[in-house]
């Protein structure tokens, strides 16, 4: 097992997981640039069918946008109150970016049945099969960082961080959330505001 | 290069195309196979000159040079450099853009596994063969019906992909008439190994009477085995996937046959041409070229022997006396 | 001895555990590290018995050993099986296993996310072989799975979901693999030991998880969209999408992957000249810069594999440019170890042997790729048997003889005893015999017309002979393989004692016990230059010094 470290050794355990962190979502933010070279490379594809401008609504999914982007900023909040040693603050606005969260995947889910419904589906036409893949493999890395969050959460009541401070576990966990939303704020504006798009 | 042209496609170049590229392998080899006989002989210096023995005292370290690593870098560099300029050179001389409306002399189609032939100027559908004029730049535009194949005839020039949905050219001149064998080049499935090529580079005047041949319509004989031949031809659905002309113009997912019995070999190079290869061909397909598209249609002897006379009738131009219509 | 280090961490009670249990839940880097070779190995021999099964049919024309079916399943698995499970696994498994002891560390940074990379990719390997078991069997479009012949319907089975899915699951173990590598190597190197002092092997090990961490989510994104479009019908690859598109995302990982499978092969071979010739690696700087130029230049060379699918002349000269350009740096390393072995005292020993080997077979192997570089020549010889040719001499002529000088001169590190020399001898011989003969022919064969990726061929002239001469050749290999596999059995049980330093190394990982105990060290000897051993026993002629010594 591990030795005891030495307050050295345990500040370098916090760098340690945040370059671990910063390295996985190098990584993650790789692959997202590469389906997104796929879904800005294949609309310069004449083709029929649905596409970005005419069934996508920017106002409505921007709405829900609003509410994952608020949530990176609740967690932030969260974050700095914990610093200063309000753990039960910090479940608070924890609780506040799951549920701006979920909103956002909410909507999402909302949007997709709507549009399943026009027969806009991922086999349609490649604005289908782009728009869904993108989006469903960004909702799934937001799904996967709630699932994290709640996770959190139920640490902090079971009093894991009363001591306030900087736990590691948070700031990556935060590192990735922030990831996650800067990645929507691009789709978001590759997709429906049709940034690089004709 | 007789000896080894004799033995290696790639060294006996019958175009200009693929004369250029041998050209330029010989420079590249050249200059390649010196670095290699530097280093082999730093190798066998360095094993005879500094064998140590045990108890041997470590030698002087010495951790680098960098005047001499600079060197030993910019060196390379150029040489590449001297590469690149060369490959430009022959690029441009095989592989020039062809004008934006030129049409192609020849449209070979790859399938899984044989290659749709076709001639716009003349008409003329053929299959797995290709009939060239020697001296004459052709321009071979390269398309695929299903999966990515590739067209390469070695002694003739490079290779190139038949990308479905992504037409591609390749210019080729024979220089001297003859058989230049090739073959797909791009895994393409079961019997990728079995969707060969051949071109037959002659003369022009034996190339326009090759053309006109081939453009005739085909022969109405009347005996009755070719009769008979022709109807289980139809009955069999035959028809549904290879093209004879006159009978089934449009099918398309099998070789032509409308004058198979003018080609030299049969299943895209699997067997040379003949009756009786045609014969076996049709008893069982699949013993002969596994896996490939055409099944085994459990047909009797007596079938078989039908068809194949209906078959090599048909280049036959003579027209019967007092004949019936037939489709 | 003096204690240079600070903050010290107390000595701990080891818990090692026997039995077969402790293993799979063991979290100590050298159990993982052995783990991960142990499966390399196994899956060796498979990939090596695909390959005598594909040498068979091929020994002469018209063969029908195997159907063709079969024989695509096979050349297949074999591609997947030796670059995904084998020489995948191997470099990370020593990695794995010397890192940390060559940087004077305790374990890896994440002991824990080190054994979830490993059960990963042993999840996958299971996944990927299962496909054996299933309605249609294996995949059968190739390593490369070039769509559309990858799409429904011309790949109906499920063979290449299985691969799809092996792959992804393979992908996510080696990026957590190399993410933990990176975070150990930044952060737990021993006091004194600068970045630009770790030991050659480390460095190639830190660039390979770079490329890992950016490649594979290349190659990730192209199976979601392949698995979406078998089985969601969407249409990315096929023929009303892009089927080219799938090329370029597969070769812009391929490409990196390839610097991945040889950047370790390198830091091998960099450990073990300068031991046997007794000298430092000659021009550490230039080794390391070069090596960082090949990490950034792998990323634009992708497109040389597709110079004959269609592009225009402005890629092709693009890419012909890069190509060439990389081959610089990579090539070069040449000279550095030639240079290294000059003016030395040199030890054959069999590691020594197969390093010496190495730099003549992977030396070939890098000028045919230099010829393929050519785009004019890679028209003629593209997908044909000379560039079988070229990726052997490469990969196996050069990977492959790195790996057993590193197996020759690290197993006494890692089991506590010698290889016999004599088997190692046999061993020798016999893989270069048995190598040479196999694949030297094949340049010819390619430029006689043979292409890929064939399960038989006619019966043109010197057809048969070659192929023939070839299948011989690999038989001879397995014949090597089975020598190594029976000395390493032979050795772990009787073998001489090796002792600490067996081959009087400088190189952290030979300042410990052999093997190494739980906790890696009782003590770190100080490090104030790249050969800490060295200074230590030669106080008058320490690196450290030597203003010469960088």
């Amino acid at each position: 097992m591990r030795a005891e470290m030495t307050v050295d050794a345990r500040l370098r355990g916090m760098e340690q997981n945040k370059m671990l962190m910063l390295g996985f979502i190098a990584s993650e933010a790789t692959f997202f640039t590469f389906l997104i070279i796929a879904y800005v490379y294949f609309r310069t594809f004449p083709e029929t069918g649905p596409s970005a401008r005419s069934v996508l609504d920017p106002m409505k999914t921007g709405i829900f946008s609003i509410f994952l982007i608020a949530s990176s900023f609740t967690l932030h909040v969260g974050q700095i109150s914990l610093r200063k040693g309000g753990a039960s603050a910090f479940g608070h606005w924890l609780l506040v970016t799951i549920g701006f969260g979920a909103i956002f995947l909410t909507g999402q889910a909302l949007e997709w049945n709507a549009l399943i419904a026009e027969q806009v589906t991922i086999s349609r036409n490649l604005f289908g099969a782009t728009f869904y893949t993108l989006t469903g493999l960004h909702g799934l890395h937001v799904f996967v960082g709630l699932v994290f969050l709640t996770i959190v959460y139920g640490l902090t009541l079971r009093g894991d961080f009363a001591g306030g401070g900087d736990p590691a576990g948070v700031e990556c966990l935060s590192l990735y959330w922030h990831f996650v939303d800067v990645v929507w704020i691009l789709l978001f504006g590759i997709i429906y505001l049709g940034v690089f798009a004709g | 290069m007789p000896f080894l042209g004799s033995v290696i496609p790639t060294f006996d170049p019958v175009s200009p195309q693929a004369r250029s590229i041998l050209d330029l392998t010989w420079v590249t080899v050249a200059i390649l196979a010196v670095i290699l006989a530097i280093v082999c002989g730093a190798v066998i210096v360095i094993l005879l000159r500094f064998r140590g023995k045990p108890g041997d005292a470590d030698p002087p370290a010495v951790h680098g040079h960098t005047k001499l690593e600079i060197t030993w870098t910019a060196i390379p560099f150029a040489i590449v450099t001297l590469l690149f300029v060369l490959s430009l050179r022959t690029m441009g001389q095989i592989h020039p853009a062809a004008a934006p409306n030129q049409a192609p002399d020849v449209i070979v189609v790859g399938h899984q596994w044989w290659w749709e032939v076709r001639y716009p100027a003349s008409g003329v559908i053929t299959a797995n063969e290709i009939h060239l004029p020697v001296g004459k730049d052709a321009l071979i535009r390269l398309e695929s019906a299903d999966v990515i194949h590739d067209f390469w005839v070695p002694q003739l020039g490079p290779k190139q992909d038949a990308v479905p949905g992504h037409p591609n050219f390749l210019w080729l001149q024979p220089t001297a008439p003859g058989i230049y064998d090739g073959a797909c080049a791009e895994f393409c499935g079961n019997a990728h190994a079995w969707m060969r090529l051949r071109v037959i580079a002659e003369t022009p005047e034996t190339f326009a009477a090759w053309t006109a041949a081939q453009a005739r319509p085909p022969a109405s004989q009347h005996t009755e085995q070719i009769l008979k031949g022709g109807a289980i031809f139809q009955e069999q659905a035959c028809v549904n996937c290879h093209r004879v002309a006159g009978m089934s113009d449009t099918a398309n997912a099998a070789p032509d046959l409308t004058y198979v019995a003018t080609r030299q070999t049969i299943g895209a190079g699997v067997m040379e041409n003949s009756p009786e290869n045609l014969a076996r061909w049709l008893e069982n397909p699949q013993a002969i070229k596994p896996q490939c598209n055409m099944p085994d249609f459990n047909l009797s002897e007596e079938e078989v022997a039908a068809l194949v006379t209906f078959l090599w009738s048909l280049p036959n131009p003579t027209p019967p006396q007092g004949s019936l219509d037939h489709e | 001895m003096s204690d240079a280090v600070a903050g010290s961490l107390p000595v701990v009670e080891d818990e090692v555990e026997e039995g077969p249990l402790s293993w799979v839940a063991s979290v100590d880097h050298k159990r993982i590290g052995l783990m991960y070779i142990y499966l390399a190995l196994v899956f060796l021999v498979i990939g090596g018995l695909e390959a005598l099964l594909m040498r068979l049919q091929l020994a002469g024309p018209n063969m029908a050993l195997l159907t063709p079916k079969q024989f695509n399943q096979i050349f297949t698995m074999h591609g997947t099986t030796m670059i995904f499970l084998v020489v995948m696994p191997v470099v990370t498994g020593l990695a794995n296993y010397l890192v940390p002891l060559m940087i004077g560390a305790r374990d890896v940074a994440f002991p824990r996310l080190n054994a979830f990379g490993f059960w990963m990719l042993f999840f996958g390997g299971i996944l990927l072989y299962y496909s054996f078991c299933v309605e249609g069997g294996a995949p059968d479009a190739g390593w490369f799975s070039y769509t559309p012949l990858a799409e429904q319907p011309y790949s109906s089975m499920r063979g290449v979901d299985f691969w799809a899915l092996g792959l992804l699951a393979m992908g996510v173990g080696s990026v957590a693999a190399a993410l933990n590598l990176i975070v150990t190597i930044f952060t737990l190197r021993a006091p004194g030991m600068g970045l630009l002092m770790v030991p050659m092997f480390v460095w190639m090990f830190l660039i390979t998880a770079f490329l890992i961490i950016f490649a594979l989510p290349a190659l990730n994104a192209a199976l979601v969209m392949l698995l979406v479009d078998r089985y969601l019908n969407a249409n990315f690859f096929t023929v009303q999408g892009a089927p080219l598109l799938w090329q370029h995302y597969f070769w812009a990982f391929g490409h990196p992957e390839v610097y991945i499978l040889v950047l370790p092969a390198f830091g091998i071979i960099s450990e073990v000249l300068p031991v046997f010739s007794r000298k430092p690696i000659f021009g550490y700087m230039f080794l390391a810069g070069s090596t960082l130029a090949i990490g950034f230049l792998s990323y634009g060379v992708w497109v040389h594999h597709m110079f004959a699918v269609g592009l225009g002349m402005t890629p092709l000269l693009a890419f012909q440019a890069s190509t060439m350009v990389i081959a610089v740096p990579t090539g070069i390393k040449i000279w550095n170890w030639l240079a290294t072995m000059w003016g030395g005292r040199l030890r054959l020993t069999t590691a020594m042997l197969f390093a010496i080997t190495f730099i003549v077979q992977f030396t070939l192997g890098g000028l045919s790729g230099i010829t393929l570089a050519v785009v004019p020549i890679d028209w003629q010889v593209t997908d044909t048997y000379y560039v079988v040719a070229h990726f052997h001499y490469v990969a196996l002529g050069g990977i492959l003889f790195a790996l057993m000088a590193g197996a020759y001169y690290w197993f006494p590190k890692m089991s506590g005893r010698m290889l016999d020399e004599r088997l190692g001898r046999w061993n020798f011989w016999l893989l270069v015999i048995g190598f040479n003969m196999t694949f030297l022919v094949q340049h010819f064969l390619g430029l006689m017309g043979m292409p890929r990726r064939v399960y038989t061929y006619p019966n043109l002239p010197g057809f048969a002979a070659l192929n023939g001469i070839s299948t011989l050749g690999a038989f001879v290999m397995g014949i090597a393989v089975l020598v190594f596999v029976w000395n390493v059995l032979k050795s772990v049980r009787q073998g001489a004692q090796a002792g600490d330093n067996p081959w009087s190394a400088w190189t952290l990982e030979w300042a410990t016990t052999s093997p190494p105990p739980e906790h890696n060290f009782e003590r770190v000897p100080p490090v104030r230059s790249r050969r800490p051993i060295w200074d230590l026993e030669n106080p008058d002629r320490a690196d450290w010094k030597d203003a010469h010594a960088g």
